[in-house]
């Protein structure tokens, strides 16, 4: 019996909007549910408050400065190294053997469980050069784990910026780090800054890195130094949810949106700039 | 007086020789064009003469080039001298995607250090744009995206572009190919105009331009400079048989 095409492509599409359905109903199921329960926990006191009796009550203040510390850190220590790595990686480094493991290393390293990275935070900020648990060890330890993301990013920005630009303006008698600075990096920067957004998105919603090297489950006051240790959003949500007892739902779910919130919106800052460049440039 | 002298010029990639033991010599203020089937190494030449092909990994080079009276095949030599001397059009128009004046500024910005400011600066943009005869139609769109022009506005910004960094001599890399009959004309002329105070060598497959601009003709196939000659003697009486071949169009 001959196949009747029309049929046979109906099915196929079937199927695969199936699949796009079944992919995207849980993201947008998990989104209402935190928004539906989460929302009636909002309030300006719920954001700028203390958590108080044992965290059954008040606000999550110090989570939410813990986390942009954190954050913060993270960057500030990721966003040159990292960049400076591409720079080389792309720009200087001879394409041979070596340069090609260390590219495929990086690459790998953006896919090693979170935790591992806390357990190398906690060996070698925490006990080996004695910071102790602080926002320093954690912003380091975070600003390690994405500094894979950003490298590969950035990478991908700078090598995406034509070959006949660094000609033309090696032609022109630039030297190459003229080339670099004035030609490649500028057009290169929307790749890298969503790159690093995305990274950021991703350091401040992890757990797993700050659980040995920062997070403190219970303090009700702002960290005054780098030394100090701090709340966290992601750590005190876990902590809401699975070590104290008798907590309303309304404060994790509010903790829960705050947070889902603030990487939302880090992602949706990427979205647009990259949006944004992507009309301007048209090579 | 030669802007450029080539003696005994070797140039392999990897094993592969792409220049075989070119001699020649390219006259001031004249038109060179370097002719030839695709791949007889009449590129790879042209990039020799700035260095360019130093970017390709496996090349080695043996022989002179002497520019100015120095062997810039020499290790020391200071590219950044030898490239504000020696200045390339490419074969597809690539202005930085900056504005026309960012294009055009792009070469004083690199090389100066900054002294003269805004007012030495709108004076080479000025000239140079005048220079290829652009500046009436873009006067009013100086702070445009150079990449929203057309194609043979592109190409005279490039050529501006490298005007403004003053060079001696301008290696153009089929500059029309990918131009129209009318644009190619016009850019023609525009060499015509350029070969005043710069000298110019050419690439093009396009033998009727090379016959149209140039002053010296040079063939090449395989790698080997088969003659080099005043322009109108290589088209109507041509030394070597392989020459007479190609322009006669039994050949590539």
């Amino acid at each position: 019996m001959r196949k009747d095409p029309l049929k046979t492509q109906r099915i196929a599409f079937f199927l695969m909007f199936l699949a796009t359905f079944l992919v995207v109903v849980p993201v947008g199921l998990i989104v209402v549910i935190i928004v539906q329960k989460g929302l009636p926990a909002m309030s300006w006191q719920f954001l700028t408050d203390m958590p108080r009796q044992g965290m059954r009550a008040g606000g999550i203040f110090p989570a939410i400065i813990g986390t942009l510390y954190l954050v913060s850190g993270a960057i500030i220590f990721a966003l040159p190294i990292g960049l400076l790595a591409a720079v080389y990686l792309s720009e200087y480094a001879r394409d041979n053997l070596l340069t090609r493991i260390i590219k495929l290393a990086i690459v790998n390293l953006a896919g090693v469980p979170s935790v591992v990275y806390g357990l190398f935070g906690l060996a070698l900020f925490v006990v080996f050069l004695k910071f102790g648990a602080s926002i320093l060890s954690g912003s380091l330890t975070l600003g390690i784990m994405i500094l894979p993301i950003i490298i590969t990013t950035s990478r991908e920005a700078l090598e995406s910026v034509p070959q006949s630009f660094r000609e033309v303006s090696l032609s022109l008698g630039a030297s190459k780090w003229q080339t670099i600075r004035h030609i490649v990096l500028p057009n290169a920067i929307p790749g890298i800054l969503t790159g690093t957004i995305l990274g950021l998105g991703r350091a401040a919603g992890e757990t797993a890195p700050i659980l040995f090297t920062v997070a403190a489950f219970y303090l009700p006051q702002l960290p005054s130094s780098l030394f100090d240790q701090a709340m966290a959003l992601p750590y005190h949500l876990y902590v809401l949810s699975t070590q104290v007892p008798n907590v309303d739902p309304k404060i994790t779910y509010g903790t829960a949106l705050v947070l889902l919130a603030i990487v939302l919106f880090m992602n949706l800052i990427a979205i647009v700039i990259r949006y944004r460049f992507r009309k301007l440039k048209k090579w | 007086m030669n802007s450029i002298e080539v003696q005994d010029l070797n140039l392999w990639y990897g094993d592969f020789q792409a220049l075989k033991s070119v001699s020649c010599a390219f006259a001031e203020k004249n038109i060179t064009a370097i002719i030839g089937p695709s791949g007889c190494g009449k590129s790879t030449m042209l990039r020799v003469f700035n260095r360019m092909n130093d970017l390709i990994e496996g090349v080695r080079v043996s022989g002179r080039i002497v520019i100015e009276g120095r062997n810039i095949l020499e290790p020391g030599t200071d590219l950044v001298w030898l490239r504000k001397n020696v200045g390339m059009v490419f074969q597809r128009p690539n202005p930085f995607p900056l504005s026309v004046y960012e294009n055009i500024a792009f070469g004083e910005k690199i090389h100066s250090s900054g002294t003269g400011g805004k007012g030495r600066l709108d004076q080479v943009v000025e000239e140079s744009l005048r220079s290829v005869l652009l500046w009436d139609e873009l006067k009013d769109k100086l702070h445009k995206p150079a990449l929203g022009l057309s194609l043979e506005q592109k190409q005279r910004l490039c050529i501006a572009r490298l005007i403004a960094v003053k060079p001696q001599v301008l290696l153009m890399d089929e500059p029309c190919s990918t131009l129209d009959p009318q644009a190619t004309a016009r850019i023609e002329e525009l060499m015509r105009e350029l070969k005043r105070e710069y000298s110019i060598v050419i690439v093009t497959h396009n033998m009727q331009q090379a016959a149209r601009v140039s002053d010296d003709t040079g063939f090449m196939l395989l790698g080997e400079l088969v003659e080099f000659t005043r322009t109108q003697e290589i088209f109507t009486a041509p030394k070597d048989k392989r020459t007479e071949e190609y322009i006669t169009g039994r050949y590539g």
